[in-house]
């Protein structure tokens, strides 16, 4: 199975002199693989997911992702390879509040230059799979927490990403809405989905991912998988996938 | 909690904003420099006149009476007229006509005729009027001797007078010699000389009456129709006929302000935009800078400071910088002021002009003000705010108009990010309208300074009449003829004139006929040559006024010389006449009226058909063909002069050479226009107008690092969804494009409103009316330059804040919630 994401002996200090955020990480990433970055506050999960998405640059070491070294890019390069290759949700959401549902969905296909009427049709699309297209034409702000998480995703899938990025997905949600938004990622992992997921949630982690690599101090503590386990694997009785993808 | 924390918390503030402590200083600084300069000239564009009037008691009317119609006793009873505070004569005058020998260069000794010159006698230089001021020598005290008039106004006579020399009273029988003892200046240039009382009659042609003069100083003399007023009441006193003339020292005043004061207006004019302006940015810094601070207010307060405190940090915070940009515009005025001042203060003997103290305590105090009502009121809220409270009114606001915006900007089928950035000022509706007055006011201060600077070439280029190339022959001044230099041309004319030739008599000279028919000979013989024309100038006088008005008659039509109408039209036959505004305003006459003058005892008469632009002369002068002054029988009017038209394509340069060449070196050839007079007011008009778009450009830069800082975490959230540094540089810039635009489209006829409504009154300070085709300058394509300057300012001013915000790293911003 192909590699996707390639981490050498990456290091990130946000201050010269102070303990590395995550120091001399080595991780491989197969595609379609499901995996959890768990670990205590301040380990240094959001530092790693944010190298892996080019938001920001190692100290030191290799960040490969999708045959790309990410540490090496130009900004507009970044931007592109971004656009194309991830999708990222957060645990507070960030849609754009002055844009309207569609709209935050559609973004990162106009960014990428994909023309409007195509890119409403792919939102259209999103939307309907997710279950919130009678949202379409409201603002963020009139949803509630699992409504806007799923437009969260349906924009972080707008340009079929090979790489979905979550950092603590549920984090902001009740336990009952968490829930199905692990289950909508399980889902989209089943059909192929590439996935990183960041938790604190143990359970989230054994029940959606097939792997866990723990984080201590920003050091790998511990790694369960060798790169093949599949979600779909552990969770009998699924759904079968979204059928969104590619 | 100690007092050093507030003082911690002002300086961590500060750290925090350098954008915002530069803008407001720079601000501060542009707009204060502005304010000085603009009051400055204001105060000093009179101030040398009324210093020396004010020391002198100058007259406010210096009166000449024909004393054949009165007498010394009737004259005196004068002072006893209600309205006259103070009066000095009866002073014998005389009129007369005065040669000084010179050195020429070169040619050796040569005797050069002054105008005609108004002596008056008096015992002593002082009194209750015209105290006049004794610079050299001493006042005469016997026959022969003379003082003369060194006001600089004073065209008369010639600069670098000196003690010891000698000058010839030629009109008068005998040619009595004077010897001059003393140079003396009288502010309202009430004689050109003055001798003893009993050296008049020496001075006087038996035939021609001595005259008498008075000198008057009237309760009210604020305005020329009070002091008409005052001097109808002197005359009502006389017999009919008695004054013979009255001249005003308003015309002296504004002869004197000719230099300085028509820039005043348009100083005035961008030192109050300036203002509004820097009063729009600091107001817009300031409240951005506290409500983008509302955050930090909570975090202080949550951690126990008091609202005073709270108050006490931020006002410090604007006020530091305020009070250091002021202080850098304070000297940076001052330098300017002093540059531009420097000119007047050279005129005059009456000590340098500074920035007068009150302006350098009153502006800063006022833009401190200024600034300090601009914070308090935003900081006295951030004081009374609850801690909480003010955590979340820092937040940037998310709902509102923003919505509509973005629905109709979508459909435009625009890029994303020029969609995005479009719809944002309307999220923030109070610093758009903000932002949008500081941008107008910038874009129409250019749009004003581009009209005022064309206005301003064509104005000199009126005055030169060289709106087509032109060249002028002077000819040589014959031995004894009545050509311009015996009649008294002004020795400094506004209008490159004769050379020197046109005022020495100089040995061996051809005859006036002869001259004529060689300059015409060698004018045709140029291939050059599209239109000629002879001129004659000649200086006659009018009933009333005590100065000599200059004639300039062509022969024909000579329509094509491009004198500039205001209005009326050019004269097309014997018996009119065209006048400059000046002529207008000191004759009391309107475009239609008959004028009657006198030229070598006699009497001719024409109408006024229209009103030009033209300075020769001051203004004192008129236009007409040569046929005017033949069928009046003014046959001695022999032309002293030949313009010329050279053919388009042809060079005037190369066309005076080459005439020259032809001419020989008697003959003076100059070509007219070329170097305009004004690098002084056009560099000071630039300055300016770069002044302005900066304060505009720092405006819109701060409105933008405000938001970008406001919208940090929403341009983070752009840049993880793949949105390239180019496009975010796009959509920040377009959070003010719009703006800018708008704003550009309104200045220009703002704009052009204040040019069409500042020109005429800096015209109006310089005596005289404007003409349409100085006032339209703005072309088609002139207007669509213009109403990018709007969108331009915007631009630059964004892009730097855009830069900042396509660089920053997205990852920390994504963590803040
Ligand atoms: N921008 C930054 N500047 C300085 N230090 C930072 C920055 N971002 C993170 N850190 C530090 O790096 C370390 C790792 O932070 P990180 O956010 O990656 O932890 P985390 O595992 O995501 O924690 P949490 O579970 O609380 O989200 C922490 O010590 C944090 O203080
Ligand atoms: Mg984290």
């Amino acid at each position: 199975m192909d590699t996707l994401i390639q981490l050498s002996d990456v290091t990130k200090r946000y201050d010269n002199d102070a303990r590395p955020a995550v120091g001399g990480i080595q991780l491989t990433v197969a595609a379609g693989e499901a995996i959890a970055v768990m670990g205590p506050s301040g380990s240094g999960k959001s530092t790693l997911l944010n190298l892996i998405a080019g938001l920001d640059r190692p100290s030191s070491g290799a960040v490969t992702v999708a045959g790309e070294r990410v540490d090496r890019l130009s900004e507009t390069a970044v931007a592109r390879f971004r656009r194309a290759k991830i999708g990222i949700i957060f645990q507070f959401f960030n849609l754009l509040d002055d844009l309207t549902v569609v709209d935050n969905v559609m973004l990162p296909a106009r960014l990428a230059g994909m023309a409007r009427r195509r890119a409403r049709a792919r939102a259209a699309e999103l939307l309907e799979a997710l279950r919130i297209e009678s949202q379409r034409d409201t603002y963020p702000a009139r949803l509630s927490g699992g409504e806007r998480q799923r437009v969260a995703i349906a924009r972080a899938l707008v340009n079929r990403p090979e790489l979905l990025l979550a950092d603590e997905p549920t984090g902001a949600l009740d336990s009952a809405t968490g829930e199905q938004i692990g289950r909508l990622l399980l889902e989209l992992n089943r059909s192929g989905q590439s996935l990183v997921l960041v938790t604190h949630n143990p359970d989230l982690a054994a029940r959606y991912t097939g792997r866990s690599v723990e984080l201590v101090d920003g050091q790998v503590a511990r790694d369960s998988g060798d790169g093949r386990a599949r979600s779909t694997d552990l969770v009998a009785g699924a759904e079968p996938g979204l059928q969104v993808l590619p | 909690m100690r007092p050093g924390s507030v003082g911690r918390a002002v300086r961590g503030g500060i750290a925090r904003r350098r954008v915002q402590v530069i803008v407001i200083s720079l601000v501060l600084m542009v707009s204060t420099a502005a304010s000085v300069l603009a009051l400055a000239l204001v105060v000093d564009s009179n101030g040398p006149f009324d210093k020396a009037f004010a020391a002198q008691h100058g007259a406010d009317v210096t009166a000449a009476f024909n004393s054949v119609k009165t007498t010394d006793t009737q004259l005196s009873g004068t002072r006893k007229i209600a309205q006259v505070t103070a009066a000095a004569g009866p002073f014998p005058q005389v009129t007369t006509t005065l040669q000084i020998p010179i050195e020429v260069q070169g040619s050796g000794a040569a005797d050069l005729t002054l105008p005609q010159l108004t002596i008056v006698g008096r015992a002593s230089p002082g009194g209750p009027v015209d105290d006049v001021t004794l610079q050299e020598g001493h006042w005469p005290t016997g026959p022969g001797q003379i003082a003369l008039n060194s006001n600089p106004q004073n065209d008369n006579l010639p600069p670098n007078l000196m003690l010891g020399q000698h000058v010839v009273a030629t009109g008068i029988p005998g040619k009595p010699r004077l010897t001059i003892v003393g140079i003396a200046n009288s502010v309202t240039n009430t004689a050109d000389g003055w001798v003893v009382p009993a050296e008049i009659s020496r001075l006087t042609a038996s035939a021609s009456p001595v005259g008498e003069q008075m000198l008057y100083r009237f309760a009210s003399a604020g305005s020329a129709a009070a002091i008409r007023a005052d001097v109808a009441d002197v005359a009502r006193a006389l017999p009919a006929g008695a004054l013979t003339a009255a001249d005003s020292y308003l015309s002296t005043k504004a002869a004197e302000a000719v230099g300085i004061a028509p820039l005043t207006p348009f100083v005035i004019a961008f030192g109050i935009i300036g203002l509004v302006m820097s009063v729009m940015i600091v107001i817009n810094v300031i409240t951005g800078a506290v409500v983008a601070g509302y955050h930090r207010v909570g975090v202080l307060k949550s951690i126990g400071f008091t609202p005073g405190q709270v108050m006490a940090a931020y006002t410090a915070q604007v006020m530091i910088p305020a009070v250091a940009g002021c202080l850098g515009g304070l000297v940076v005025g001052n330098l300017l002021s002093g540059v531009l001042l420097e000119r007047t203060a050279n005129l005059y003997q009456v000590g340098g002009l500074g920035v007068p103290g009150w302006v350098n305590l009153a502006v800063p105090v006022a833009m401190l003000a200024v600034v300090g009502i601009a914070v308090l009121i935003p900081a006295a809220r951030a004081g009374r705010m609850s801690a909480a409270q003010a955590i979340t009114a820092g937040r940037a606001p998310r709902q509102g108009g923003g919505y509509a915006a973005h629905r109709i900007l979508g459909r435009l089928g625009l890029p994303q990010p020029v969609t995005i950035g479009l719809a944002a000022p309307f999220a923030r509706p109070a610093r758009t309208f903000v932002t949008l007055v500081a941008v107008l006011l910038g874009a129409a201060a250019v749009t004003f300074a581009v009209g005022l600077g064309a206005s301003l070439q064509r104005v000199v280029t009126g005055l030169n009449l060289s709106k087509t190339d032109q060249v002028q022959v002077s000819l040589p001044m014959p031995q004894g003829s009545g050509g311009p230099g015996g009649s008294g041309l002004p020795i400094r004319t506004d209008r490159p004139g004769p050379g020197p030739s046109g005022h020495f008599k100089l040995p061996k000279l051809p005859s006036a006929e002869a001259a004529q028919h060689a300059a015409i000979a060698a004018i045709t013989r140029q291939p050059g040559t599209l239109h000629f024309v002879a001129e004659a100038d000649e200086e006659v006088s009018m009933a009333g006024l005590s100065h000599q008005v200059q004639v300039t008659a062509y022969q024909g039509s000579a329509d094509w010389l491009g004198y500039d109408m205001i209005s009326g039209h050019w004269y097309n036959g014997s018996g009119q006449v065209d006048v400059p505004t000046y002529f207008l305003t000191a004759t009391g006459k309107t475009v239609g009226d008959s004028v009657t003058f006198t030229y070598e005892g006699k009497q001719l008469t024409a109408r006024i058909v229209g009103e030009v632009f033209d300075n020769v002369n001051n203004g004192m002068s008129m236009i007409t063909g040569t046929q005017t002054l033949a069928d009046g029988g003014l046959t001695e009017a022999q032309p002293n002069q030949y313009d010329i038209q050279v053919r388009p394509g042809a060079s005037a340069a190369a066309y005076a050479q080459a005439l020259q060449q032809d001419l020989g070196p008697l003959y003076g050839v100059n070509q007219t226009g070329g170097s305009g007079g004004l690098p002084l007011i056009l560099s000071l008009l630039a300055l300016l107008t770069l002044l302005l778009a900066t304060i505009a450009g720092l405006g819109v830069l701060n409105t933008v690092a405000l938001q970008t800082r406001e919208r940090v975490h929403d341009l983070a959230v752009f840049k993880a969804l793949g949105m390239t540094p180019r496009q975010t540089i796009a959509m920040v810039v377009c959070w003010v494009a719009g703006t800018g635009l708008i704003a550009g489209l309104v200045a220009v006829p703002v704009g052009i409103a204040l040019q069409h409504l500042l020109v005429p009154v800096m015209g109006a300070s310089a005596g005289t009316a404007i003409p349409a085709v100085i006032l339209s300058v703005y072309g088609p394509a002139d207007v669509a330059v213009l109403a990018l300057a709007g969108a331009v300012i915007a631009v630059v001013g964004a892009l730097a804040p855009a830069g900042w915000a396509a660089a920053a790293r997205p990852g920390v911003a994504l963590r803040t919630e």
